[in-house]
């Protein structure tokens, strides 16, 4: 559902580099994980109109001495629906389940199964929307500890300091590079990482980003064990590309298999995942 | 990995199809850092129930799931391994059900929370409730449990360790560190100290079979702070046992006593074990193997014991018989020989043999050299107080220093006159405990059928109705008769050797519990025990009297002395005004046999005038004159039938 493409800028070289980082390197004393997850499934219908039940979730983790707690949670459970198209007596219905109701809009046409994608977009949303409430107040309230999110840093409304912002991106649905600069990126020896660059997209904040090769892809695919890194837009990120590199280095121990992101996916990441699956519990 | 936190519970139930929770058995995970272990007790509760249980086995795992991925993380090298975040991790604990309240209906145990059991839970965990806070209570303590932090006292109940309900306690571990011996002294200070009066007297008669061991009960111990708060946990006072009484059979020489308690200080508090030709003759199966007596020669040996023995016998010749030693016996058989020969009657007298006749003198005769120093020829016995034992008294009898067979007709003897006296309630206590180490050698799995195996096989399946109560111990449980240690109502397990537990008689216990039984520290123990539903571990305290080890370095044993200062050190030590010059003038002209006699008949009747009365004792002395060799030797008589004389 990403945009295919997105646009670039040079920060540390005009064209972009492979550069290498050395070996695995020191991580922070104190550092915290950021997920979500999201789910849903169609209820059932009222007439056409089906009526999907979602639930988002995110939580942060944080590291001290190896040891991971949960430092923060949020979840939402909700109906997604198409409003306008119930009867006063089906809302009157829906609104006795006792979870809030949102709406998923309308077509031109009714198509149960374009209904069910747009209830999922919302669903997608609402995970976002959490991840970046805990993303703002992770910055507002522990601005000295580092914190690495899973996927894009969102854009934050308040305007605290991020100078410990890490976003690790592990699917590359949106390409930001194109040509040699593609080419260097997408062919990382491992332990590389690219030169820093400036995305910008309209829904996320402007970041600093490069490609890190976590694990060698030769006799694997191209994308096997590359991740994009997203650090904001100050100098500073770029001074501490590779020491940030070589501290994502030494993240892919222990590795998250058997999970079959084990080569993009870190541990504590999944173990964020883990804990919103259990919290989640098998309603699912 | 993320922790579970909720005041005073540590865990909680989980149930998986392969997992399942049942009515006897669960699992439940806590965190990595927990006060938890093997032994363990739990409890579980909902809203309608609360389940006891003991922890079994534990398990700890990762969301590892394949090695490979370690190597693959750690590229191959086992150096480069220094993970950033730990894995998570799980305990997972294994717990059998102590019980369920309410009883009924028997259901699997709730998906609930588990806490640790307090010193209350303990009690109804293992159903002691029922006869420690009953209005006549029973309870004898037995140990102190200890876990999470909590020390809470388990007690046995007195109606299944002396009878009637059940009886008898058997106890296993390696030698020197299953700390055996001392698990049952304490056991013993317990007893005494916690059997209601309400329930009768109790003795506790103690074959020291080895060494010094139980040599000095009577003296206390020095104990640490630790022991102390056992035993303040326990509710039992660290006394020495009062009164013990020591018997022990003499050394060949028939003065010095067999024992390791021959301290000057001690060796007056020990009594002389004589036996003469009646105390043997009714435990002849002990001593003469049934391969060779068959039943011509039983019925010689009823003839004696029933005609002869004890009773004025007069024989086809003209004289006149009372047979009361082995002495006398050999004067009755001379008589006999010489009677059918002078006769020329052929070879039977009064319907038995002559070979049958020679072949049962030459066994009974041979029983005192071979129990030289328990058994006299000259009819003269010290015996244990039978009909006069003492509430909460000990006696020790010292064989440690005896062979076999003198360690079984020992044991069958005084086991059978408890029995004998118990049955007319005649003994003086209504319960008597009798402690018999190294329990495989009297009773073993395997061999063959011995009078002393039968013996105990009797106590151990009708004893708890007469109150003659066995308390066992053995390294190797397995290498016991099954039936000696399956009538044992009460099981100790000290630290066990791993050989012994892969036996199929612990397969019960699941391998976390052998584990723990195969690393036991001293002081630990294992109890089994008809109203606990699983085995509990416990702490005891050291004993309150000086180890056997402790006694011989405080009160070394005394070197064996010649006669003459043997019978001196004995009297003196019944009266310590006696001048020693004066004893070696007394004995100074009498036959060592008379002054043994007069030896054992002043210690077993103690007079208030010692010497008086052992002067008294002593025969008339016979004056004897020394001949002095006069001119050459004479020369032996050259023998015809020797070519090289």
């Amino acid at each position: 559902m990403s945009e295919p493409f997105g646009s670039a800028d040079p920060v540390e070289s005009r064209l972009v580099e492979a550069i290498p980082v050395g070996d695995p390197g020191a991580v922070p004393a104190s550092v915290a994980f950021l997920d979500g997850i999201q789910r849903y499934a169609v209820e059932g219908r009222l007439g056409l109109q089906p009526i999907i039940r979602g639930h988002a979730a995110a939580a942060t983790v944080l590291r001290v001495d190896g040891e991971l707690d949960v430092l923060d949670h949020a979840s939402d459970e909700f109906l997604v629906t198409a409003v306008q198209r119930l009867s006063d007596s089906q809302r009157a219905a829906l609104e006795e389940v006792g979870l809030p109701m949102l709406d998923a809009g309308v077509a031109d046409r009714e198509h149960p199964m374009l209904d069910v994608r747009r209830a999922a977009l919302l669903v997608e949303r609402r995970r976002a929307r959490l991840e970046a409430a805990l993303v703002g107040r992770h910055v507002r309230q522990r601005d000295d500890t580092w914190l690495v999110v899973d996927g894009s840093l969102p854009r934050l409304e308040n305007t605290g300091p991020r100078g410990r912002l890490v976003g690790l991106i592990k699917s590359h649905e949106t390409q930001f590079l194109d040509g040699s600069d593609l080419r260097v990126a997408l062919t990382l020896p491992e332990a590389h990482r690219t030169s820093v660059f400036r995305r910008s997209t309209p829904t996320h904040e402007d970041v600093y980003s490069w490609y890190l090769r976590l694990w060698p892809w030769e006799e694997q695919d191209l994308l096997h064990g590359l991740v994009r890194v997203e650090r904001p837009a100050v100098d500073e990120s770029v001074a501490t590309a590779t020491q940030v590199s070589r501290w994502l280095l030494a993240e892919r121990t222990p590795l998250s298999a058997p999970d079959s992101r084990w080569d993009r996916l870190v541990y504590p990441i999944q173990q964020v995942e883990a804990f919103l699956r259990a919290q989640l519990g098998s309603w699912w | 990995m993320i922790k579970f936190e909720d005041g005073r519970t540590i865990g909680r139930v989980i149930a998986t199809e392969a997992l399942p929770a049942s009515p006897h058995e669960f699992h439940f995970w806590t965190a990595v850092e927990t006060s938890l272990g093997i032994g363990a007790i739990v409890r579980v509760d909902d809203e309608t129930r609360t389940v006891f249980a003991v922890v079994i086995d534990g398990r700890a795992y990762s969301d590892l799931s394949s090695p490979l991925h370690e190597v693959v993380a750690a590229e191959g090298d086992p150096k480069s391994v220094t993970a950033p975040t730990r894995r998570a991790e799980i305990r997972l604990w294994t717990a059998a059900v102590l019980r369920h309240e309410p009883e009924e209906p028997m259901q699997p145990v709730p998906l609930a929370g588990v806490r640790v059991a307090s010193a209350s839970d303990v009690e109804r965990a293992l159903r002691m409730d029922s006869y420690v806070r009953s209005e006549s209570p029973t309870a004898i303590p037995i140990g102190v449990y200890r876990a999470a932090g909590l020390k809470a006292p388990v007690s046995v109940d007195a109606d299944f360790v002396l009878g009637p309900e059940s009886a008898h306690l058997n106890i296993s571990g390696v030698s020197g560190l299953a700390t055996k011996t001392s698990a049952v002294e304490f056991a013993l200070t317990s007893i005494f100290q916690h059997f209601p009066a309400a329930k009768g007297s109790v003795a506790a008669l103690c074959f020291n079979v080895k060494g010094p061991d139980l040599c000095f009960l009577d003296r206390p111990a020095e104990l640490n702070d630790d022991d102390r708060d056992l035993y303040d946990v326990l509710g039992v006072q660290p006394v020495a046992f009062d009164p013990v009484h020591y018997f022990a059979p003499f050394k060949a020489d028939g003065v010095n006593l067999n024992t390791l308690r021959s301290h000057p200080d001690l060796v007056g508090a020990v009594t002389p074990l004589v036996w003469g030709l009646r105390e043997v003759l009714d435990y002849h199966e002990v001593l003469l193997s049934r391969d060779d007596i068959d039943a011509k020669s039983d019925a010689f040996l009823d003839f004696l014991a029933d005609r002869v023995v004890d009773k004025e016998f007069r024989d086809e010749w003209g004289h006149t018989h009372r047979v009361s030693s082995f002495a006398d016996l050999e004067r009755l058989f001379r008589a006999v020989f010489d009677g059918l020969e002078q006769a020329g009657r052929g070879d039977i007298w009064r319907t038995h043999h002559i070979a049958t006749i020679r072949k049962v003198r030459n066994r009974l005769l041979n029983i005192s050299t071979r129990c030289k120093g328990l058994v006299t020829d000259d009819g003269s016995a010290s015996d244990l107080p039978f009909g006069a034992f003492e509430d909460r008294g000990v006696y020790v009898l010292d064989v440690s220093g005896m062979d076999q067979l003198g360690q079984d007709l020992v044991f069958t003897r005084v086991v059978s006159k408890l029995r004998e006296h118990l049955e007319r309630r005649e003994l003086g206590v209504d319960h008597v405990i009798v402690f018999v180490d190294e329990l495989n050698k009297y009773a073993p799995s395997d061999g063959p059928e011995t009078y002393v195996r039968k013996m105990l096989l009797d106590i151990s399946e009708r004893g708890r109705y007469l109150g003659l109560v066995l308390f066992g111990a053995q390294q190797f449980r397995s290498q016991v008769h099954r039936r000696v240690v399956g009538n044992a109502g009460t099981a100790v397990y000290g630290r066990m050797d791993m050989d012994e537990l892969a036996t199929p008689g612990y397969q019960v216990f699941s391998p976390a519990t052998k584990i723990k039984l195969a690393t036991l520290p001293k002081g630990e123990l294992m109890v089994r025990h008809p109203h606990f539903t699983h085995p509990v571990f416990v702490r005891f305290p050291r004993p309150p009297v000086l180890s056997g080890p402790d006694g011989v370095k405080r009160f070394p044993p005394q070197t064996d002395v010649p006669f003459e200062d043997a019978v001196v050190r004995q009297l003196v030590a019944l009266d310590r005004e006696i001048s020693p010059a004066t004893v070696v003038d007394i004995i100074a002209d009498h036959h060592e046999v008379d002054v043994r006699r007069a030896l054992l008949a002043t210690r077993r009747t103690r007079p208030d005038d010692v010497l008086s009365y052992f002067r008294a004792t002593l025969p008339r002395a016979v004056p004897h004159e020394t001949v002095t060799r006069r001119g050459e030797p004479l020369s032996p008589l050259r023998s015809s039938d020797d070519p090289y004389a």
